[in-house]
């Protein structure tokens, strides 16, 4: 019996353990920031004071795979903006590395693009850091929960980049259908090829 | 004599036409996976590159060297592009550039069902080096890397 006893204890040490572990790797806490919007003006997060979501994607200029992905941006922004989660894009490459990403070149990009949705540059790659985000297109859902931004989604925003009529997930879309809804989230996390940010060492 | 001097150069243009397609192949994951676990003695290191990342073609010189240093040994070296598929140009250039051998195109269009059968901790960026030692995994590299790590790695 004693016996028993003390294995339920580490049981449930352990379990708790484990989900703390894997709660702290979906919800991790996003700070809000500032940063400048292709049209000149700074947008944050609480530029948005109705939102209960947003759908951050980590993109920049010069990369293939990001370059896929403009009309499909529109897209969920003209669908979830309305529902109180819209889109923010924000390129955080190194421009020293990659010309075609200097915050002039994103000016034209957005316009070539007709992007409906801001298009920030984190210059100083903080928010790209704070985000933990690792490669362009890098996609985040968040939501306001006790007045905190949680992550609750990051990856790739579909299954197939080159041919977007043979996309079969739509990983963002479902997410944040999932969160207005409130069903549990089926898809969390996703992998994805990007082109890597390389952020500069101090 | 001119009809001599035309089929030389169509003859020349065909062999170089054939050398660049054989050297990359296109592949699906689940036949790379079956090339390097395959339990042989052979070590095998897989760059995963494409032609559209900098950092990645600034690493192809280390692995030029590497390559060099590893002849007639049971180290083989294998570079696994991920560039686009219909969009083979710039990637046909630096295979050319370096003379690369046993270059392989990774035709997947989804790469959430692959990556995590290379490396779970592999957020997808590149470039990443994957080490196989007789069929098992030895070591995954998410970054770049130089030709001296390198040969300190497959030892």
């Amino acid at each position: 019996m004693k016996t028993i006893k003390s294995l339920s204890i580490i049981w449930i040490v352990l379990s708790v353990i484990c989900t703390s572990a894997f709660a702290q790797k979906i919800n991790k806490d996003i700070v809000d920031f500032k940063l400048k919007n292709v049209d000149g003006n700074f947008v944050s997060l609480i530029s948005f004071p109705d939102a209960k979501g947003f759908i951050i994607v980590f993109t920049c200029n010069h990369c293939p795979f990001a370059k896929l992905y403009p009309p499909r941006l529109n897209n969920l922004n003209n669908k979830f903006k309305p529902l109180g989660v819209p889109l923010i894009a924000i390129s955080s490459t190194d421009t020293m590395m990659y010309e075609e990403d200097t915050y002039p070149n994103m000016v034209i990009k957005a316009n070539e693009e007709h992007f409906n949705f801001p298009y920030l540059f984190d210059e100083m790659q903080v928010v790209a850091k704070n985000f933990k985000a690792q490669k362009t297109p890098h996609a985040y859902v968040i939501w306001k929960e006790n007045k905190q931004w949680v992550v609750k989604y990051n990856g790739a925003i579909d299954d197939n980049g080159m041919e977007p009529e043979k996309v079969t997930e739509t990983y963002v879309s479902n997410a944040v259908n999932e969160l207005l809804t409130n069903q549990p989230i089926k898809t969390s996390e996703t992998k994805s090829i990007g082109c890597q940010i390389a952020f500069r060492k101090k | 004599m001119v009809k001599n001097w035309v089929f030389f150069l169509v003859l020349i243009a065909v062999i170089n036409k054939n050398i660049y397609s054989q050297n990359i192949q296109i592949l699906k994951f689940d036949a790379l996976k079956q090339c390097i676990y395959n339990n042989s003695d052979t070590v095998y290191v897989v760059n995963f590159f494409a032609s559209w990342c900098k950092p990645c073609l600034l690493e192809i010189p280390e692995f030029v060297t590497f390559d060099k240093g590893i002849k007639n040994s049971k180290i083989k070296l294998l570079y696994v592009s991920l560039d686009i598929k219909n969009d083979q140009e710039k990637l046909l250039k630096i295979v050319q550039q370096y003379s690369l051998q046993n270059v392989y195109l990774l035709d997947e269009s989804n790469a959430n069902n692959w990556i995590n059968k290379i490396d779970k901790h592999w957020s997808g960026a590149i470039p990443a080096t994957l080490i196989v030692k007789k069929g098992k995994y030895k070591k995954f590299i998410a970054d770049a890397i130089s030709s001296q790590t390198l040969f300190k790695l497959i030892k």
